[in-house]
């Protein structure tokens, strides 16, 4: 390959991916602090001390990764029971089709569905008061637009669980954990410590990235928390596009800087997350 | 390992039960508190929806059409830089720039380009939305071609190369038969990523470009469930049966 084609490849791949990057944070950045935009009155720090003194942006900063930090947690938890216990259930017959099903459900079809299923008037209402469990929809527990999130946490986990079921399967194959296992019962180790020590460590540290990833992106996450949140404390990005689209040009600013500042932890947390501690040049 | 006899009917009605319940919302009619199910059942909602007032057959041919350019467009031009990418002495740097749409959120990634959307005069378009979900796309496929440039695929080339091929006879009859599945996966996976996308569709959009995901949030709004339900089930049958067809393909190239 000549080195006019590779440096036309990463030109081009530059082209769609730092230069929209670098326009889109620059001018967040310009307009944060009053460079340009249609209130822009020159050079001022006022919308970042808002933002960053106004306790708004903290709790929801908060709340959004608690929330992904929670429904990870019991997602892992969840998909790494039913990889022990059950994985070959996984690799033959139905489940083996059946478990690629979830992925085929976009996040706004979950949310609406997470809706209808829970919510006080929703499908488990009507049964719970049929069986006589509750008198009023009212007395069913809050689980729709509630201040713990409880619907943007189960709507998230029941999606990541499939998906991790499915990763640790194929990194159960990759590591040949059965192997290791074997190996691990040979030198002396308890059913237990097979478990603990050699399988679940494996599993966990080689699908590291893509469960750092997986929680960004649950941070992140925009059409759950707008169709079952709650207005306050509300997810990061839904703050940011709720500042953006306000009437009141002067939240306008102040969406540019959640936007930055989450960006920024991003990138820190990549870096932190990712950089394998054996290699520090692999991301 | 012991096998539990129940185990698979249970997790298999809990995979299904979302995809039932779907069909039931879109061809019921009416379901007053505390009905468990609908009172009526009618094939009407699915036979409307393809009428010119619904709108929902123009909105699945849009997501269709957006889909399948965003992820034409993505797979050649990924397929290609990602072998650039590859050669970098700083591919890890630039790996990491791509993951950046991501891991930043789709919708904050659009907050952020909106401006240049506008500036462009393709806010609101239908080309705007498509060149926001390139810029999602793109990205996805160089990260899943780079793995596929690796030492063997380039000693492959070179063989092509010394037996007398030119560059365009060693991609079209090496590089990509050899290529032919990763090339799939990608054009499925970036479709999907297209498919699926709502907050840089309604952003970029402005709401004026009513892909299928826009369709099913605005009936939520509206709470017209029927019609919501039966966007979604639209939204979720064609994956489900390319999932279904081609799962084999899938797993080992979405993992890092």
């Amino acid at each position: 390959m000549k080195k006019r084609t590779l440096t036309a490849g990463l030109a081009f791949f530059l082209c769609w991916t730092a230069l929209p990057l670098i326009l889109g944070v620059g001018y967040a950045l310009l307009y944060s602090v009053g460079l340009v935009g249609l209130l822009s009155e020159g050079f001022t720090l006022v919308y970042w001390q808002r933002v960053l003194t106004h306790a708004e942006f903290w709790v929801d900063l908060g709340y959004s990764l608690s929330l992904a930090a929670g429904a990870m947690l019991l997602a892992t938890g969840i998909a790494l029971r039913l990889v022990l216990k059950h994985r070959h259930s996984f690799k033959q017959g139905l489940l083996s089709y059946l478990i690629y099903l979830p992925l085929a459900f976009p996040a706004v079809v979950a949310a609406f569905l997470t809706f209808q299923l829970l919510g006080p008037r929703g499908f488990f209402s009507r049964i719970a008061l049929s069986a006589g469990l509750i008198a009023t929809p009212e007395q069913f527990p809050a689980m729709i637009h509630d201040s713990w999130g409880t619907g943007i946490l189960l709507t998230h986990m029941a999606m990541a669980v499939p998906f991790l079921v499915l990763l640790f399967i194929h990194t159960w194959e990759n590591e040949r954990l059965d192997e290791l296992g074997q190996l691990a019962q040979t030198l002396g180790a308890a059913r237990r410590s097979r478990t603990w020590r050699v399988e679940v460590p494996v599993l966990i540290r080689s699908s590291r990235p893509t469960l750092v990833l997986y929680f960004l992106f649950v941070v992140g996450s925009y059409e759950i928390p707008l169709l079952i949140g709650r207005e306050s404390p509300q997810m990061v990005s839904v703050l940011a596009i709720r500042k953006l689209q306000q009437y009141d040009l002067t939240a306008r600013p102040e969406a540019y800087i959640v936007v930055l500042i989450y960006l920024l932890l991003v990138a820190v947390l990549l870096r932190t997350l990712l950089v394998s501690p054996t290699n520090p040049k692999q991301p | 390992m012991k096998k539990h006899p129940f185990f698979g009917v249970v997790v298999a009605t809990a995979i299904l039960s979302p995809l039932m319940l779907l069909g039931i919302f879109s061809i019921g009619k009416g379901w007053p508190f505390p009905k468990i199910f609908p009172e009526n059942w009618s094939l009407q909602n699915w036979s409307d929806a393809f009428t010119a007032s619904s709108g929902l057959g123009q909105s699945l041919g849009l997501s269709l059409g957006i889909g399948a350019c965003v992820a034409f467009l993505a797979t050649i031009s990924g397929f290609f830089s990602a072998r650039s990418l590859a050669k970098s002495s700083r591919k890890n740097t630039w790996l990491m720039l791509a993951y950046l749409p991501y891991v930043l959120s789709p919708v904050m990634y659009a907050a952020c380009l909106q401006v240049s959307f506008l500036f462009l005069g393709i806010s609101g378009k239908i080309t705007g939305v498509m060149l926001g979900h390139f810029l999602l796309a793109y990205p996805f496929a160089v990260i899943l071609f780079t793995g596929f440039w690796n030492a063997r695929m380039e000693a492959m080339a070179q063989l092509a190369a010394t037996l007398g091929a030119n560059p365009v006879s060693s991609y079209l009859k090496v590089l990509f038969p050899v290529a032919k599945g990763v090339l799939f996966v990608c054009f499925f996976q970036t479709f999907l990523l297209s498919w699926f996308e709502y907050g840089l569709t309604v952003l970029i959009g402005v709401g004026k470009v009513p892909t299928l995901t826009v369709k099913v949030y605005q009936y939520v709004t509206e709470a017209n469930i029927h019609l919501a339900a039966l966007a979604g089930c639209l939204l979720v049958l064609p994956p489900t049966l390319m999932l279904w067809i081609n799962k084999r393909y899938l797993f080992t190239r979405i993992t890092l």
